[in-house]
């Protein structure tokens, strides 16, 4: 029998399409998947001028383009109003593209960074980017991640009749949480693509197993584009 | 034409077939309708899903060859594989809704009727709707077609139903996006289609579909089966919620209390748990009547959810926040007003007394600056609210709070009568549940309070317990200050001070006077900001809540609040209110303009003020203060805050002893808050530290760490609680490093500090490990490493076992580490925390046992077995330097391994017997270590029933250890009958006489007499310590045998009969002699006494009287008589003695002739035959007068004093036992030179 589409096109989807969706990127397409990724938050954020004040960007800012250049270069936020904010930002930036603060080193920021340097040019906000084309699956990374999505495809008016499936699978949002997760995405994706036949008749076995297998929870969802 | 010149390919190349299909769009309509109607029999399955699709394309292009093409699809219908199905199903759905919109259209306006093309396309079209239908509501091998097909069926529900968000009138023209709506028909006329109809039809498609979500087909249908009809009939039910009353019971059912669905994959239940809340957001009015319904159901889900969120917490612990972050969201996203839900707001207050920047920012939003700068626009908020609440309830017990409202409102309905029966409801009513029904209850307030209820505010508040006079007196303070300022800087602006100021400033309060000029006004303009207005009063419903903050916050706030200089622009949210103050300075009011939603410090801390002052007159107008605003810049503002930041700090400082738990809190608020490029941390720190024994540097460490640990915890962007974890760990570690070295190793404030705060991170845990096994990481300050150190390190850990569970196994780790440490001090102190405290422990005992365990067998790896261990040493440091140095090394290095399990073996004896298993493949080194250990070990266990069974029945290879531990239990101590009686099955099973020499002296004699000729037989030094063990004797009974007796006992042994070397005998005999105190004089005397009756005599009689005289000449007399004795015993029938005998009496002359002389002639003769030279002296003896007197005569004659007579038969019998001497002599000649040498060397 021949598959209606032999390659799946996949959609990881995280909140700020940073770091959980943005890994998963990087290792479904370095597993010559065919992948997009996504963030559904309203701002991408980085750290700010204070531990409580993320720098919010909007999607779609290259904020990792000047990691060659010199920091004044670097984006500038949404939030800041005055320059100081700006400057700051900018300082932290270069502060935490140096890893010179412990901080930053640590907390797993410039190795991110600079693994998205390699997967795409800038986060981009899943549901403004509607007219990407049809996707095969999408995986999110975090239960309202997924609720947002399922939301969104279901506001989207059915024209094609085609159907997506949606998978959530937690993952915890640090960098080794990170890795983790895309490999077992990766995993459960080659898994869809190698299916013969219809997915929609396997899907709930092919879950399970997974979820047996890795002993993690999945849930899933269908919509149509 | 085309086709014909292009004739179709080959079936097998399907590739070419295709793109010859796609090639046929170029052809000419008819043709090409000809030409799809020839191919969708086509072989190939890709070829007719083109077909299928190609359909869709012309179809919806060119309606009229649709009744050609329709036929086709339905054909497809029934096709073999699936994707061409799907395929189909697709595109009836698209040309479905095509046709039946121009359908409708042509119907309503087409003045000529509607074309039959059009019309058969239509009934072509139900048919395929009728099949497709079919397909949805019964299994059909193909579970991707199905769900197109229930997507199919959605479709026409919706197509045949009336859209209440398009008008239902129809157009009165045709345009491009009209859209379509199903009631357009109502206006009648149109030939083919009736609404009602129409309508009907839905009803029964639906029907079906909710058919196939109920009990039992629900059953048989697979998780995405129920996702689709799930989210299709929700879908179903949003767009047109007439069908609400339909579709939601079933809905509902499948809640997971019917737990139809919750046993399958989590999808379903997901599903659901969307639509339901995609239903609740749904404003049309027939969703009205379901909403408690379904916030219900949400509820239960929600429980459900946290129950097992509960259960999966150590798993999934980010998970969880997230889950609960979602909820906030939603109701965000429903929530017009600034309000808090219920909920929150009742979990906010008793989590933190300051306010939860997080929230604010989230409430913050578009519709805040609409609403700010709408002046006065005090209406739509409440409205806000009415609307807001209800939806965002969702606690627990909502229900009870409802019936808990109606019942007060019955009650107040009946006036005063019922005030008694209010009052004990009231009292009645658990405190919390009173609190919710108030503020579930505040939505009821008017917006403007009666008169009434302000007069009496003040009483009505102070009956809630708020110190409301210290308040006022507050509040008094507050406003002189403000005036000052007033009077001093402001003065222009003074008159001003009026309800109508101008609108676009935005003022702070600065109500701590001590402003330093040079650092100018504390007040600034913000020009982006939304305009201020003049709001009448702030709608707060949180009127008691709040109202319970503590007043002292005031003080702090007012300080903090001439740092404000910085209102965030575009998070401004000015909610402005003033009100006039009762008191008598009312003439210079003020206003206080403040930025709620910023997260600049002022902000809070005002904020804080904001909710004090509003808890306590909404009403009160104050006039306002206006201040000429200052542009500062970005330097001025940073040194600002820093010296604003370090005020604070100072004055905590001066303030040591009363210091507030509100001015931590509020410290570790600023922390967080503060822009981290002027590292607040770094400043705190110091200030922590700077006294933290007598200025709550522990208080405020804990406080500072909570802080920042809920920031990671509850901020789940990856960003800021990563920065907020690193934070955590290097402010922590810094602490934690400077106590250790600041403060001396007895002070227990590092160990509190880590017992106390949120999570040790691993950095903290390093920082122990240096303390507990010095060394071992890194270079350390030797001064630091002292003993003391280490103790306290140990200390710390054993708390935090004790008090962290979560910590336990690896500060376990650091404990056992620390056991193993090459230092023997930090060693034995580690053991001795392990052993004592930490091993009694159920939990971790098994865990401390294992590590001792493997620490014990590792020692059987690393070194290699075997007895010339020494030599094959293969660890590295064998070759660095070979020797006896590196020996004693590799003993303490395995000594090392071994203490601790040592150690537990005196807690667990059973333990004991692993040593002794292994013992015999230990190699050298570890051997000697272990014998090392064994004589403490086995002191501190004693003879316990463990032991007792490891020594009756000992594993192979351990003779060495056994031995030694049989010594040190033997050792100056009475054995134990158990003991005893152990050591006697060992030695029955081993006939190893050596274990019994620990019991030896405290056997009896009938005991120790059958082992004799064994310990006989051992080597001499053996034999010799068994000797005095036995002449040692117990204490009780004194020994079991005496000197004498063993002597005897020496010499009944037979050699031959048991197996023992004559040697061994004789060797034993010597050493016997050598020891002069114990077998004296007497001893020999008497054990000779005893020997020379026993019958036979002894073998080495004669040499043991030899050897006794050699030793003791004064014998000589007492061996006189002995040999007397043994001529009436006739010696000389023994051969063997016979000749010792003679060597004696040569060796005792002269004493000895007396004894010789008593000899039978022929005997006599026979000796002096072999010893000539004893002949002359012994006649001459003889000749004496007296003696020879007695002599017989025949004794003459052989000593030549008289005549012999001849005599043959007594010559003969002379002849004849002299050759019996003489053979006698020459057999026992070898016996004979060797005890010459034996007694040579003995004397």
């Amino acid at each position: 029998m021949v598959a209606e589409g032999k390659r799946w096109r996949f959609a990881m989807v995280c909140s700020s399409n940073m770091n959980r969706s943005m890994e998963a990127h990087s290792q479904l397409g370095r597993a010559g998947l065919d992948v997009e990724s996504y963030g559904t938050g309203t701002h991408v954020k980085l750290p700010g001028p204070s531990l409580h004040e993320p720098n919010v960007y909007d999607f779609g800012t290259p904020l990792w383009g000047h990691l060659r250049r010199p920091p004044p270069q670097g984006p500038r936020p949404v939030n800041s109003n005055h320059s100081k904010s700006f400057e700051i930002s900018v300082s932290l930036f270069a502060m935490s593209l140096c890893g010179c603060r412990t901080g930053y080193k640590r907390n797993g920021l410039l190795p991110m960074l600079k693994r998205n340097t390699s997967v795409k040019l800038a986060p981009q906000r899943w549901q403004d980017n509607a007219g990407d084309g049809v996707f095969d699956m999408i995986m999110t990374f975090e239960e309202r991640v997924f609720d947002l999505v399922v939301e969104d495809m279901s506001n989207r008016e059915p024209r094609l009749m085609k159907c997506v499936l949606i998978i959530n699978m937690d993952v915890k949002d640090n960098h080794e949480e990170a890795g983790v997760g895309a490999k077992l995405a990766v995993e459960l994706c080659q898994k869809l693509e190698a299916i013969d036949g219809d997915w929609e008749d396997i899907i709930d076995d092919l879950i399970t197993a997974f979820e047996k297998q890795h002993k993690r929870r999945l849930a899933y969802s269908i919509s149509f584009y | 034409m085309l086709a014909a010149r292009n004739p179709t390919p080959p079936p097998h190349d399907i590739a070419a077939r295709l793109h010859h299909l796609r090639d046929l769009r170029r052809v000419p309509l008819p043709n090409r309708v000809a030409r799809i109607a020839d191919l969708h029999t086509d072989e190939a399955s890709p070829v007719r899903k083109l077909v299928a699709e190609i359909i869709g394309e012309l179809g919806s292009k060119h309606m009229a060859y649709l009744p050609n093409m329709i036929p086709c699809l339905l054909h497809l219908l029934n096709d073999e594989t699936p994707a061409v199905v799907r395929q189909a199903v697709k595109t009836g759905t698209s040309l479905f809704s095509k046709v039946l919109q121009k359908l409708v259209i042509e119907g309503l306006f087409s003045t000529g009727g509607i074309d039959d093309a059009l019309k058969s396309s239509w009934e072509w079209l139900l048919k395929f709707q009728s099949v497709v239908s079919h397909m949805a509501f019964q299994a059909i091998g193909n579970e991707g077609v199905r769900l197109l097909a229930v997507k199919f069926v959605e479709k026409t529900v919706l197509m045949y139903t009336p859209d209440p968000n398009v008008p239902s009138d129809p157009p009165t023209e045709t345009t491009e996006d009209m859209g379509f709506n199903v009631a357009w028909l109502r206006a009648g006329g149109h030939p083919l289609l009736n609404v009602g109809d129409l309508a009907m039809e839905a009803s029964q498609s639906l029907g079906l579909s909710l058919e196939q979500l109920k009990s039992p087909k629900v059953k048989s249908l697979s998780t995405s089966m129920i996702i689709v009809f799930v989210t299709s009939l929700s879908a179903i039910a949003q767009r047109r919620p007439s069908f609400y009353g339909r579709i939601l019971p079933v809905l509902l059912s499948l809640d997971p209390a019917s737990s139809i669905i919750k046993l399958r994959v989590p999808g379903a239940f997901h599903a659901l748990k969307s639509a339901f809340s995609a239903c609740l957001k749904c404003t049309h009015s027939s969703a009205e009547p379901w909403r408690a319904r379904l916030l219900e159901t949400q509820n239960i889900i929600n429980q459900g959810d946290s129950i097992e969120d509960a259960a999966n917490a150590a798993k999934n612990f980010g998970d969880t926040s997230n889950r609960e972050e979602s909820w906030p969201l939603m109701e965000r996203s429903t929530d017009g007003s600034n309000k808090r839900s219920l909920a929150e707001d009742m979990n906010h207050m008793t989590e933190d007394d300051l306010h939860s920047t997080k929230r604010a920012r989230q409430s913050f939003d578009a519709n805040e600056h609409s609403e700010g700068s709408n002046k006065r626009n005090v209406e739509s908020t409440s409205v806000d609210i009415s609307s807001s609440q209800p939806s965002s309830i969702r606690t627990g017990n909502s229900e009870a709070v409802y019936q808990l409202i109606g019942m007060f409102a019955a009650l107040a309905a009946q006036g005063d009568r019922a005030a008694g029966s209010l009052q004990i409801l009231s009292s009645s009513i658990a405190s919390d549940l009173l609190a919710e029904v108030v503020l579930v209850n505040m939505q009821h307030l008017p917006i403007s309070r009666p008169e009434v209820d302000q007069q009496q505010l003040p009483s009505t508040s102070s009956g809630d317990g708020l110190p409301f006079s210290s308040f006022f007196s507050l509040l008094g303070t507050l406003l002189k200050r403000a005036n000052q300022i007033d009077q001093d800087e402001v003065s222009p602006a003074k008159e001003s001070a009026v309800v109508s100021s101008v609108a676009d400033d935005i003022m702070t309060v600065p109500a701590s006077s001590p402003v330093p000029s040079s650092v100018n006004l504390p007040i600034e303009e913000n020009t982006n900001s939304p305009t201020v207005p003049l709001c009448i009063e702030t709608t707060d419903a949180k009127v008691s809540s709040a109202g319970g903050n503590s007043s002292i916050d005031i003080p702090e706030s007012s300080e903090a609040s001439h740092a404000s200089t910085e209102p965030q622009g575009t998070q401004e949210h000015a909610s402005t209110f003033f009100g006039s103050f009762p008191a008598d300075n009312s003439s210079a009011g003020f206003s206080l303009a403040q930025s709620s939603e910023t997260r600049s410090p002022s902000s809070s801390t005002v904020e804080a003020n904001h909710s004090q002052l509003s808890s306590l007159s909404s009403q009160y107008v104050l006039p306002k203060l206006v201040v000429n605003n200052i542009d500062l810049s970005d330097e001025a503002k940073d040194l600002l805050q820093k010296e604003a930041f370090v005020r604070i700090l100072e004055s905590d400082k001066q303030e040591a002893s009363g210091g507030s738990i509100a001015r931590l809190l509020l410290l570790a608020h600023l922390g967080v808050e503060f822009p981290l490029e002027l590292d607040p941390w770094e400043i705190l720190q110091k200030h922590v530290l700077s006294d933290y024994a007598n200025n709550e540097g522990h208080e405020l460490t804990i406080c500072i760490l909570n802080r920042l640990y809920r920031e990671a915890e509850q901020d789940q962007d990856f960003l800021s609680s990563r920065t907020a974890t690193s934070v955590y760990e290097s402010f922590l570690l810094n602490i934690a490093e400077n106590l250790r070295d600041m403060f001396p190793a007895s002070d227990k404030s590092l160990g509190k500090l880590l017992c106390e705060i949120p999570y040790l991170p691993e950095g903290v845990l390093k920082l122990l490990e240096g303390l507990c096994s010095p060394g071992s990481n890194e270079k350390q300050d030797k001064d630091i490493q002292s003993g003391d150190r280490v103790t306290q390190g140990l200390s710390a850990v054993w708390n935090l076992i004790m008090l962290r569970p979560s910590n336990r196994d690896r500060c376990l780790e650091l404990a056992l580490q620390s056991s193993t440490h090459h230092l023997e001090e930090v060693r034995m102190k580690a053991i001795r925390l392990v052993a004592n405290k930490l091993f009694p422990m159920a939990s971790i005992s098994k865990k401390i046992e294992d590590f001792a365990n493997e620490k014990l067998n590792s020692v059987l790896e690393v070194i290699p077995s075997g007895d010339s261990a020494t030599t094959e040493m293969a660890t590295p440091e064998a070759h660095k330097d070979v020797g006896l140095e590196n020996l004693t090394a590799s003993v303490s290095d395995v000594q090392t391994l071994m203490s601790l399990y040592f150690a537990l073996c005196t807690k667990k004896h059973s333990l004991l017997r692993h040593v002794f298993a292994i013992y015999g493949n230990l190699p050298q080194t570890a051997k000697q270590a272990v014998h090392r250990q064994v004589p403490m070990l086995i002191r501190t266990i004693g003879s316990s029933s463990d032991l007792l069974g490891i020594i009756s029945d000992p594993p192979a290879d351990c003779s060495d250890l056994l031995m030694q531990v049989l010594q040190t239990l033997t050792d100056a101590a009475v054995p134990s009958r158990d003991l005893i009686s152990s050591i006697k099955i060992l030695y029955s099973k081993t006939k190893d006489v050596e274990v019994l020499f620990a019991i030896l002296a405290h056997l009896p004699k009938d005991e120790v007499l059958p082992v004799f000729p064994s310990i006989v037989n051992l080597p001499i030094d053996k034999f010799q310590s068994a000797i005095s063990r036995i002449l040692q004797g117990s204490p009780r009974n004194g020994p079991s045998l005496d000197p004498s007796e063993i002597l005897i006992a020496i010499h009944v042994i037979d050699p031959d009969k048991e197996g023992i070397p004559l040697k061994k005998v004789m060797d034993a005999c010597s050493s016997c002699f050598e020891q002069r105190t114990i077998f004296t004089q007497q001893v020999l005397a008497k054990a000779l006494n005893q020997l020379v009756e026993q019958i036979p005599l002894p073998l080495l009689f004669m040499r043991t009287v030899m050897q006794a005289i050699g030793v003791f000449p004064a014998l000589v007399d007492f061996v006189m008589e002995i040999m007397s004795r043994l001529v009436s015993k006739q010696i000389w029938k023994y051969p063997k003695l016979w000749v010792g005998f003679l060597k004696c009496a040569i060796l005792t002359k002269p004493q000895s002739y007396g004894v010789l002389l008593q000899l039978p002639a022929p005997q006599l003769e026979n000796a002096l035959s072999k010893n000539l030279t004893l002949k002359a002296p012994l006649a001459e003896h003889a000749e004496q007068p007296n003696i020879r007197s007695t002599l017989p005569r025949s004794t003459l004659v052989v000593l030549g004093l008289a005549e012999d007579q001849p005599q043959q038969p007594a010559a003969t019998q002379a002849q004849s036992s002299q050759n019996q001497a003489a053979e006698t002599s020459s057999s026992a000649a070898d016996t004979a030179t060797e005890v010459t040498k034996e007694s040579s060397a003995a004397s």
